[in-house]
């Protein structure tokens, strides 16, 4: 079974981002920059299902920029086979990465694409999605355990106050939930391994996509600072604010 | 020629960093104190699995087969995080160490090196007490010119206290009637060797501990107000800083230098090394004066975490060569009769 896993280059979680001087967007010089952690179990899920041997080839994709080839190496280190990028400039919107990736669907044919549930820069949680209607594949999103049984996908998904599960008929899309698995760090010797593998580049055009803008962004404001804390004289005033500031008691 | 770090031993040194950061938290390294031993073979199996061990092991016996160069970046990212496993004892003295002695000894104990399943660990006489002896499977001692392998039960060792409460220092008594393995001219020539190694990598972990001590106290001061102002928006305190960070620059390129040096076998590499541990430690002393000085009473405190770096910084200082006798040895090349002095020759 081929697994195509979608990874995507974001700020690294760590660091604490800040936006421009004029509100334009996120500040990303000197930013370091990292897979997006729901990518990465994407990633590691991939892996394992190779490591068990139900996979038999992961392939990491990446839409982007030239440096998200970083993140593909690094995918390639943590157990890809190989590599995939479509090479596309700026800021590029949900709809049009899912149909790029459509595009990679139809050339490798892969029985399951494994993607993160959403990036930690647009937090738009539309992808795999989008992914799913677009090729007409069946979709286990927020998934927390995946399952092969046969021909079908078994996916347990956190859903709003508890779990549930679904089966799927393959080849089918899932989008990764943070308790899915705890990614691997790669090991000294497999990031010499991963400069070796296989990276192809691909145009929009080469996947028959134009990339067009839907989407303008209009600002980017840093959350509001949060106040100082005051000390209450005694429990009845405690009571009081609760009650009628913070209105979380009634 | 292009001295810059390879593409893979900067990708190397981003993935080691992620990984001992997120691992090697202040509050595991406080709860490594409190254990018996203080050391934790969970975490030194995570080293094996990532090929850290293994990394100056030849690969004929399973390593990496690198060296002091590709290793000296993960040695700073060790201080980093105040890592307390002998890492870089094992990775950067002890496996080269093994290596010089060559022999049944090597082929034996080369392989269990890299696959983690040994903690190699060397110790010269200069050094009195012996770090982590008591979690060596195979302790490569030297002891008035004679160099003695020894594994568990072959020496007894007697606990003395640090003033980095994460080192466990002991004094090593071997067992009467254990025969050294080298001596003479080679065993002194060993030590020297070993001693430019463990210099070498005191020096970087002191840059990468200055690096921390100068980001703890970044966030500290960018955090703490007074008169309605982040504190690190006074100059005086952000000049304390900036101090650091020129001194920790100066002190980089001594360190990778020495790498170099020591990689090479260079015939300078002891005048490189005394160097390095000068600069590094110096720029790491520093940044623990300022850091206690912008940190203001908080500094003090045993719950801030800027004593564990502090502490480990102080402890570095003095081992494998103190400022002292690093400083004999750069005099003794100024001062040698016939000597090349200036650039490229005393100061490198």
């Amino acid at each position: 079974m081929k697994v195509l896993v979608a990874v995507k280059r974001v700020v690294d979680y760590n660091v604490k981002v800040r936006a421009k001087g004029d509100g334009s967007d996120v500040d990303l010089n000197n930013v370091k920059m990292a897979i997006n952690p729901f990518c990465e179990i994407a990633v590691e899920e991939a892996v394992r299902l190779k490591e068990a041997g139900v996979a038999t080839e992961v392939i990491a994709v990446s839409v982007g920029e030239k440096p998200c080839q970083e993140q593909i190496r690094t995918a390639l280190a943590l157990g890809a086979d190989r590599g995939i990028h479509v090479e596309a400039e700026g800021r590029i919107e949900p709809l049009v990465i899912a149909k790029l990736l459509k595009g990679v669907v139809e050339k490798e044919q892969p029985q399951l694409v494994i993607l993160g549930k959403q990036s930690i820069d647009g937090d738009n949680n539309q992808t795999g999605q989008m992914l799913g209607a677009l090729t007409n594949m069946p979709q286990g999103t927020f998934a927390s355990e995946i399952k092969v049984e046969g021909e079908k996908l078994n996916v347990v998904r956190e859903v709003d106050g508890g779990l549930q599960t679904i089966s799927l008929s393959l080849p089918a899309i899932v989008t990764t939930d943070l308790r899915l698995n705890e990614p691997r760090y790669a090991s000294l010797p497999n990031i010499m391994k991963a400069k070796k593998k296989q990276l192809d580049v691909y145009s929009p055009a080469d996947l028959g996509v134009e990339v067009t803008s839907h989407i303008t962004l209009v600002r980017v404001e840093p959350p509001a600072e949060r106040q100082a804390g005051i000390k209450v004289e005694d429990v009845a005033q405690l009571v009081d604010k609760l009650k009628n500031e913070a209105k979380v008691i009634s | 020629m292009d001295f810059t770090f390879s593409e893979d031993q900067l990708l190397f040194q981003d993935s080691v960093r992620d990984f001992l950061v997120n691992e090697i938290t202040p509050e595991r390294l406080r709860a490594g104190w409190e254990t018996d031993t203080g050391r934790d073979p969970a975490l030194w199996q995570q080293f094996a699995e990532l090929g850290l061990t293994g990394i100056t092991v030849p690969e004929e016996h399973g390593g990496l087969g690198m060296d002091a160069v590709d290793f000296v970046l993960l040695a700073q990212e060790c201080g980093y995080v105040a890592l307390a496993e002998p890492l870089v004892n094992h990775a950067l003295v002890a496996v080269p160490l093994l290596q010089d002695i060559g022999g049944e000894l090597a082929a034996r104990w080369l392989p269990l090196a890299a696959t983690g399943e040994a903690r190699i660990i060397a110790a010269v006489e200069q050094n009195l007490m012996v770090e982590d002896a008591h979690v060596a499977d195979l302790l490569l001692l030297e002891r008035e010119g004679q160099w003695f392998a020894l594994e568990q039960g072959q020496f007894s060792c007697e606990r003395s206290e640090s003033i980095d409460p994460a080192r466990r220092l002991y004094s090593v008594t071997v067992q009467a009637g254990t025969a050294p393995i080298v001596e003479g001219a080679r065993a002194n020539a060993l030590r020297a060797a070993c001693l430019n190694r463990g210099a070498l990598g005191c020096a970087a972990q002191a840059l990468g501990l200055a690096q921390r001590m100068i980001d703890l106290s970044v966030q500290y001061t960018a955090e703490r107000k007074q008169f309605g102002k982040a504190i690190g928006s006074f100059q005086a305190v952000k000049h304390h800083m900036a101090n650091v960070a020129v001194r920790l620059e100066y002190a980089k390129a001594p360190v990778h230098r020495a790498a170099y040096a020591v990689a090479e076998d260079a015939s300078g590499a002891a005048l490189a090394v005394a160097q390095a541990k000068l600069m590094a430690c110096e720029a790491a002393n520093l940044a623990a004066k300022n850091s206690i000085q912008v940190h203001g009473a908080m500094g003090y405190t045993w719950e801030v975490d800027l004593h564990i770096f502090m502490k480990k910084a102080w402890a570095l200082a003095n081992t494998w060569g103190d400022a002292g006798w690093h400083k004999q040895q750069v005099a003794a090349v100024i001062f040698a009769d016939g000597a090349a002095l200036g650039a490229g020759a005393t100061f490198q």
